[in-house]
């Protein structure tokens, strides 16, 4: 059976931390918090991976808590959602080694609670509290042009992902749904809604490949659903000549609190959970097709103590592909490997 | 993305959510006394708070206006229905019938001369749906609205468009040179030369090395230069613009043209140049506007168009396509059956010719042609060149005027070119929530290299206003965005006729009016605008 081993803890932010996102490419993981700075957290040395250390902070950008960040593609960008409703653009000096803050996107009401770049780097995502999802296009010489503000949730949008390759964008929401966004030739708009969750979900992520999403939700489950083009062999319907998404999986009674987080390892085909249970759990494939079946490989119990762990990421490269980073209220980032033996 | 024919005033704008916090929270003031305070209710059922030495004080009721409420959006109180009918057709009903006793009572204190205004695109609107054209929908109107309900006078906003567009281009004018005078005119160049280089290097088939970001660089006070201030002009005729404006961006208020909308302009010349050329005191006169959306009410009941000396507003009522829609069925009406009448009011565009009337409206966008014609009269005024078309868009390979489409088809770029190629004016569209992100985005950060933009909260212009007719086709016949083009084709039916040409526009304002540049004009035919504070003070709103 596979277990969970410590790498190491990054102390050093004075607040909660809410998310630990490593970068697309290097060994660097990126850390935000309430203490509205964002860390960067490199190994000492390559040789050492136990001693780590923060190469850079990056502050001044916002005045209230950071609720999330992310890299661009090629990891000399940063985008950082804030509560303040702004999202801020850093972009690196190489030189100087230097982070600087070079745009900060308004237009949100209230609460931006996610942010994510898509895969070619050419737009970002943001969702908020006013329900809506906003999608920014990429322009030169910092700006950032709004290309859609949609606003089909019902309640506050917790997370944005995009597809791995395409330029298709999930939602999720305090509304109990996912929302799949497309572009067609003059805006985005919604091809999908998928429904099952009983409660908010809080997070999702795509497989390697796209085709399939993983999401966690309040209500104490995972689910995996699978893409199905239109005209599909099993027969699913596909209104508006969409792809859609089915529940083909759902794990429940692996957590005792409201799972916050989840990760798809684009390395290992794992999946990682983080809960409000404080328990960080591991998931392998073991059958594939319509009905595909999951179980529980790994569990850590009180990963970060007493407190709510608020998120988890899989090292994204075959670099570290067993590693995971998890970000916890009692505002330490840790870092942990999945250790196959026995 | 469909929306649900069946609106309700309690949205603001259509295509802007409402928002989430209440902009007018209940201010509770902390009394002097610590510990516990009793509330008393008395026989009236007004509360006061008794301190600890039993001395009374009268708490203030806390008070919301229709205004607040639509401006927000957000609350609860949005919802009522006491709020809703207000501004609605029962309304004018309580009035027209006041009037039937009124008259049969003999009692003239209390009738009332009910005028209605009909905007071009609620006409287009009804046009669409009962396949008419737009000059047999409004002698429909005048004959629902004249002789069957008993109102006096009905008249086309197209008219009073024109004034809206005449003060608009004479304020664009104005601004431009105190642009050009307090420094635009060096921008103006470096961006001229910024131009001839990209061409240059076009030609040379060079690439540009890609420029380092940097941060926007701010003057010392994070202020705009005073060279800033003039320019860009933003369109002020759309009510869901300026009130979002108001309440989100207060900083690009001062870009806001201050020419009232051509809803307002019919208010004046209704309420003080009709009023006084018939010698009726203007609250005497009852005014009601047929507009394509929910907006304009919020308009109308702006506390800057309330004429405090009669105690009247200068629109009392506007009422949207569908609301009058649905007043022909509670008159048992077929409004494809009704009779036609002749339009004999004063404020119409309309020419008759030997028994025959035709209907005129302007050039351009559904949503007025703002942009097109103050960019013909700005390269008369400010350049000398006479040779704008009516309307750039739609005249094909005109080398006056470049017209580009930007990333969707609610964003155009204008370019007034120079005989020897350099661009003089650079104006744009901006219709939809997205569109205006970005305009408000780079004028905020003084990045915004337009001279005048023609900003509508509406995708597609006000032909698809919220208030307007929804499509009456099944998806499969006809879909919503082909609907909308429908009611636009209809629109540009009716042949544009420039303010300059409208005689009777001219008697009327030389007579009203008199001198453009007088404090009289700026009164009657400008207004303000606030920016909408944040009242820190709100226990409701919990931030952590």
């Amino acid at each position: 059976m596979p277990r969970l081993e410590l790498v190491t803890a990054l102390e050093g932010h004075q607040d909660r931390v809410w998310q630990a996102i490593w970068h697309p490419t290097k060994t660097i993981l990126a850390t935000c918090s309430g203490d509205k700075t964002v860390r960067l957290w490199a190994p000492a040395s390559h040789s050492d991976m136990s001693n780590w250390q923060c190469i850079n902070t990056l502050e001044g950008g916002h005045k209230r808590t950071i609720r999330s960040v992310a890299w661009s593609p090629t990891g000399h960008e940063m985008a950082t959602a804030s509560f303040d409703a702004t999202t801020g653009i850093w972009e690196h000096d190489q030189r100087d080694n230097d982070w600087e803050c070079v745009a900060t996107l308004e237009g949100h009401e209230n609460e931006i609670k996610s942010v994510a770049w898509s895969s070619s780097g050419q737009l970002l995502a943001t969702c908020s509290r006013d329900k809506s999802v906003w999608i920014w296009e990429v322009e030169t010489d910092n700006d950032f042009e709004c290309l859609s503000v949609l606003q089909e949730h019902s309640q506050d949008v917790k997370m944005v992902a995009w597809h791995p390759h395409q330029e298709i964008l999930a939602s999720a929401s305090y509304d109990d749904t996912i929302k799949i966004w497309r572009e067609d030739d003059d805006d985005w708009y919604c091809s999908d809604t998928l429904q099952g969750h009983t409660s908010t979900v809080w997070a999702l992520d795509f497989d390697a490949s796209g085709d399939h999403i993983v999401s966690a939700s309040d209500d104490q489950t995972l689910r995996i659903w699978k893409m199905y083009k239109p005209n599909n062999a099993q027969g699913i319907p596909t209104p508006s000549n969409d792809p859609t998404y089915r529940t083909v999986c759902t794990l429940s009674g692996y957590h005792g609190r409201c799972i916050y987080s989840v990760s798809w390892s684009k390395v290992n085909n794992r999946i990682a959970s983080a809960s409000g249970d404080n328990t960080i759990r591991v998931f392998t494939q073991v059958t594939e097709g319509d009905e595909p079946a999951w179980e529980a490989a790994a569990t850590i119990k009180d990963a970060h103590g007493v407190h709510d762990i608020n998120n988890v990421t899989w090292f994204p490269t075959q670099q570290h592909g067993d590693w995971l980073a998890t970000a916890g209220d009692d505002g330490v980032a840790r870092i942990w490997r999945l250790v196959e033996d026995d | 993305m469909a929306f649900s024919s069946a609106l309700v005033l309690t949205d603001l704008n259509d295509y802007i959510a409402p928002s989430q916090a209440c902009i007018k929270p209940v201010e509770i003031e902390k009394s002097e006394d610590q510990g516990p305070t009793e509330i008393k209710v008395d026989r009236e059922g007004d509360y006061y708070e008794i301190s600890k030495d039993g001395g009374e004080s009268k708490l203030e009721k806390a008070s919301i206006t229709l205004n607040d409420c639509l401006a927000c959006s957000g609350c609860v109180t949005s919802a009522e229905s006491v709020l809703i009918t207000m501004q609605s057709q029962e309304e004018l009903y309580e009035i027209l019938n006041t009037n039937r006793l009124a008259i049969e009572q003999n009692d003239p204190s209390q009738h009332r001369t009910i005028v209605i205004s009909i905007s071009p695109q609620s006409r287009a609107s009804l046009a669409a749906k009962y396949n008419m054209e737009p000059l047999q929908v409004h002698r429909r109107l005048v004959y629902f609205f004249k002789h069957h309900l008993g109102a006096h006078h009905v008249f086309d906003a197209s008219f009073s468009r024109d004034l809206s567009l005449v003060e608009s281009a004479r304020e664009f004018v104005e601004r431009f040179r105190r642009y050009m005078a307090n420094g635009g005119d060096k921008i103006e160049a470096a961006l001229q030369q910024q131009d001839a280089e990209k061409q240059q290097e076009a030609e040379d088939g060079k690439r540009r090395p890609r420029a380092r970001r940097r941060a926007a660089a701010k003057n010392d006070e994070g202020e705009e230069s005073s060279a800033q201030q003039n320019i860009p002009m933003l369109a002020s005729a759309c009510p869901g613009w300026v009130c979002y404006a108001e309440k989100t961006h207060g900083a690009v208020i001062p870009h806001i043209s201050a020419a009232k909308s051509p809803q307002q302009m019919m208010g004046s010349l209704v309420k003080d140049y009709l009023a006084t050329k018939t010698n009726t005191s203007p609250s005497a006169i009852y005014h009601v506007s047929v507009m394509p959306c929910y907006d304009k009410k919020l308009e109308a009941s702006r506390p800057d168009f309330f004429l405090e000396q009669f105690n009247t507003r200068e629109v009392d009522c506007v009422l949207t396509t569908g609301e009058i829609e649905k007043m022909f069925g509670e008159q048992n009406l077929q409004f494809d059956q009704l009779p036609e009448a002749d339009i004999d009011d004063m404020f119409n565009k309309t020419v008759t010719n030997q028994d025959m009337q035709m209907a005129f409206g302007t050039a351009g966008s559904s949503s007025g042609g703002y942009l097109e014609y103050i960019l013909r009269t700005a390269a008369r005024e400010l350049f000398n060149i006479n040779d704008v078309p009516a309307d750039p868009a739609t005249t094909s390979s005109n080398a006056r005027v470049i017209v580009k489409t930007g990333k969707n088809a609610d964003v155009r770029e204008y370019f007034l070119q120079n005989d020897d190629g350099r661009i003089l004016l650079r104006f744009a569209t901006a219709f939809g929530f997205r569109n205006i992100q970005n305009i408000v985005r780079k004028v905020k950060s003084g990045k915004c290299s337009y001279h005048y933009v023609e900003v509508m909260a509406c995708p597609g212009g006000c032909v698809n206003g919220g208030g307007q007719l929804p499509n009456p086709n099944s998806e499969e016949v006809m879909s919503a965005k082909d609907w909308v083009n429908r009611v636009e084709s209809v629109y540009q039916t009716v042949p544009g006729v420039a303010p300059e040409e409208n005689e009777v526009l001219k008697e009327i304002y030389n007579e009203w009016i008199g001198d453009p540049l007088s404090e009289r004009a700026h009164t009657l035919l400008r207004t303000q605008y606030h920016a909408v504070t944040q009242n820190l003070g709100n226990p409701l709103a919990t931030k952590w």
